[in-house]
C-alpha cells in the first residue's frame, strides 16, 4: 500500500473557438504566416484600446453553465503585470477576484466531483520560436480568447485527472466553444501536486508543473513528480514551493523557478475596459442553447440496457450519439442500433477525426439504419441478413428498401422451414450419419446448408431445433 | 516606509535598470505617492465598487473579422523583423 496519497489541482487552459480575437477583430485561425493575423491592439501598441467579444463572454458562461458553476452578476477584468516576449503590453489582460463563473464541479464516474472553484477569461499571449540560440516573436496567437478553468485539489490520483480533463474536453467539444485539440494548444493545463501521508487531512507543499499539451505528458509528469516528492519525503526533507516544467525529452521535472523569485503580478483593474454585467435573462437564454450533455447522454443511454462500453464510445462522440438518437427514433430497441453502429459503423471510420464528424452519415443517413433495425425487429429478415445488409448500405449508400428482394424480405414460416431441413437431411446422408453417430460437430454444416438455402432468412436456432427432431425421427 | 530594497524589486519586476544615485529619490518619490493614495483612501466612497468612469458596463464588440494589418506595418518598428517575426534582442 502507498505511504502518500497525492492531492491535484488541475489549472486548465481552452482556447475559444470564436471567429474574431478577445480584443481586436484580427482572425483567430491556426496555421497562418507568423505575425499575419496581427493589429495595433493585439501587438500592444500603445494608444490602442481594447474591445471585448461578446461571444467570449457567451461562450465562457456557457461553459459556466455546463459545469455547473454560478455565473457573476458583477464580473471585471484585471491586468496581470509581468515581463516576457510574449506578452507585447507587458501585462496580460485578464480576470483577478471578479471572475464570470465560479463554484462549479464536474462528476467522475465513481459518483465523485471534482470542485471547480472558477471559470475566467483572458488573452493567449504569443508563441516563441527558439532557433540556434536566438528568439522569435509570433504574435498570431496573441490575444486569442482563452478560458481557464481551475479546479480545487479535489484529485487523489492520475487516473482521477485523467477522467476530469477527459470529461471536461468532451463538455466543451459538446457545447462548441472549444476543438479542445491538445496537439494545437488549444487545450493545455497546468498540474498542482502536493503530497501528504494515507489518512491525513493536512496538505503538503505542492509543486506546479506548468503546461502539460497532452494526456500521456500529464501522466507522465504527475507520475515522475510523485516519486520526486515521495522521495523527498521520505528523507526528511521538505517539498520546495515552487513552479517546475516537464522535460519530454527526460521524462522529468525540472525547476523553473522557486517560492523566491515567485511572480508578483501586481493585478489591478483593466481601466480601458468596462464591468461585465450578466443579467438572468440572458443566462437563460444561453442555458437553452446548451445541447444535451454528455453526464445526462451516459445515463440515458445505460437504460437503455447499452453495455457502459458502447455507450462511452457512442458519447464520445457527440456527432456519432446524435447519428444514433436519430436512428434510435420509432426503434423498440435502441441496444439493436448500437450494436450495428459499435459493431460495423465504427469499423468504417477507424480514427477520431472521423468520428468526430460520422463521416459514415454521409452515404448512410440515420432513417436508413433505422429502416433496417426496424425489418430486423418486425422479423422480416435476421440478424445475418441484417448484417451483410449493412455491408452493402455502406459500400454503396442505397437504402435497405432498395437492396433488399421481395424474395429476402418473405419470411420462412416453419412449415417450408422443415421442408427445407427434410431436403437438407436428404442431401447430405454422410453429415447426418457422422451426427446420429455421435459427432455433434456434423451439425454445423447442416445448419449452414438450411441458412444457405433460406437466404439467410431462417433462425439458426429454430433451424438447429428442426434438424434434431427430424433426424431422431428418421433413426 | 517604502525601503530601497522595494525599490530595486520593483524595478527588477518591471526591468527596469536602477543606478545607485536614482535610488534615493525614488524611494523619497514612492512615499509621497503612496502617501497621496492613503489620502485618497481615507475618503469614504461607500461599500460599492467603482462603476468607472462612465458608469457603462457590457461595452461589448460583435465577433466579426476584420482584416488584420500587413505584416509590413506590423514589424516596421523592429526593422522589419526576421523572416516574418518578431526577433527578440538578447540580453546583455
Amino acid at each position: 500500500m502507498a505511504k502518500y496519497e497525492m492531492v491535484v489541482g488541475l489549472e486548465t487552459h481552452v482556447e475559444l473557438s470564436t471567429k474574431t480575437k478577445i480584443f481586436c477583430g484580427c482572425t483567430t485561425a491556426f496555421g497562418a504566416k507568423p505575425n499575419t493575423n496581427c493589429c495595433p491592439i493585439c501587438i500592444g501598441l500603445p494608444g490602442t484600446l481594447p474591445k471585448l467579444n461578446r461571444q467570449v463572454v457567451h461562450y465562457a458562461i456557457k461553459a459556466g453553465l455546463a459545469t455547473h458553476c454560478n455565473i457573476a452578476e458583477d464580473a471585471r477584468m484585471d491586468r496581470k503585470n509581468y515581463v516576457y516576449p510574449d506578452l507585447p503590453k507587458a501585462y496580460q489582460i485578464s480576470q483577478y477576484d471578479k471572475p464570470l463563473c465560479y463554484g462549479g464541479y464536474i462528476t467522475l464516474r465513481s459518483g465523485k466531483k471534482i470542485r471547480i472553484t472558477r471559470i475566467h477569461i483572458e488573452e493567449d499571449a504569443g508563441k516563441l520560436v527558439h532557433d540556434r540560440g536566438d528568439t522569435y516573436v509570433d504574435y498570431n496567437r496573441g490575444g486569442v480568447p482563452l478560458i481557464e478553468i481551475v479546479s480545487e485539489p479535489d484529485i487523489r490520483s492520475i487516473e482521477e485527472a485523467r477522467e476530469y480533463l477527459e470529461n471536461l474536453q468532451l463538455i466543451m467539444k459538446y457545447i462548441g466553444v472549444s476543438d479542445c485539440k491538445m496537439q494545437e494548444g488549444s487545450l493545455r493545463c497546468d498540474v498542482n501536486l502536493s503530497l501528504r501521508p494515507v489518512g491525513s487531512d493536512e496538505m503538503g507543499t505542492r509543486a506546479e508543473i506548468k503546461n502539460m499539451n497532452s494526456f500521456s505528458n500529464m501522466e507522465k509528469a504527475m507520475q515522475y513528480e510523485y516519486e520526486r516528492q515521495a522521495e523527498l519525503l521520505d528523507n526528511g526533507e521538505a517539498v520546495e514551493q515552487e513552479t517546475r516544467r516537464f522535460d519530454v525529452g527526460s521524462g522529468c521535472t525540472e525547476s523553473m523557478r522557486g517560492k523566491e523569485d515567485a511572480q508578483d503580478y501586481r493585478y489591478f483593474r483593466e481601466p480601458d475596459l468596462v464591468p461585465i454585467h450578466t443579467s438572468p435573462q440572458t443566462i437563460q437564454q444561453l442555458l437553452q442553447q446548451l445541447p444535451e450533455l454528455p453526464d445526462s447522454r451516459t445515463k440515458r443511454y445505460l437504460e437503455y440496457g447499452i453495455a457502459p462500453a458502447d455507450v462511452a464510445s457512442l458519447v464520445k462522440y457527440q456527432a456519432v450519439a446524435r447519428y444514433f438518437d436519430e436512428a434510435c427514433q420509432g426503434v423498440e430497441n435502441p441496444k439493436t442500433v448500437s450494436n450495428l453502429i459499435v459493431g460495423q459503423l465504427f469499423r468504417r471510420m477507424p480514427t477520431d477525426e472521423e468520428k468526430e464528424t460520422c463521416t459514415v452519415a454521409e452515404k448512410t443517413a440515420p432513417a436508413q439504419l433505422r429502416e433496417l433495425v426496424q425489418l430486423l425487429e418486425s422479423g422480416k429478415i435476421r440478424m445475418n441478413l441484417a448484417k451483410t445488409t449493412l455491408e452493402t448500405m455502406l459500400d454503396t449508400g442505397k437504402s435497405p428498401s432498395q437492396l433488399l428482394s421481395a424474395e429476402d424480405l418473405s419470411q420462412v414460416d416453419d412449415t417450408a422451414l422443415t421442408e427445407i431441413c427434410r431436403q437438407v437431411i436428404a442431401d447430405n446422408p454422410g453429415n447426418v450419419a457422422d451426427f446420429l453417430g455421435g459427432k455433434e460437430k456434423a451439425l454445423q454444416p447442416l445448419i449452414g446448408a438450411v441458412m444457405r438455402a433460406t437466404k439467410g432468412k431462417a433462425d439458426a436456432k429454430t433451424a438447429q431445433k428442426l434438424l434434431r427432431e427430424l433426424m431422431a425421427c428418421a433413426q | 516606509m517604502v525601503t530601497k530594497e522595494e525599490i530595486l524589486k520593483i524595478a527588477n519586476l518591471s526591468k527596469i535598470y536602477v543606478s545607485e544615485d536614482e535610488l534615493e529619490s525614488l524611494t523619497h518619490d514612492m512615499a509621497q505617492i503612496i502617501a497621496f493614495a492613503d489620502t485618497v483612501n481615507a475618503v469614504s466612497a461607500g461599500t460599492q465598487e467603482f462603476e468607472g468612469i462612465s458608469g457603462r458596463s457590457n461595452i461589448l464588440r460583435e465577433d466579426e473579422v476584420i482584416p488584420s494589418y500587413p505584416r509590413e506595418e506590423i514589424l516596421k518598428n523592429v526593422g522589419g523583423g526576421e523572416d516574418g517575426y518578431f526577433p527578440v534582442k538578447k540580453k546583455n
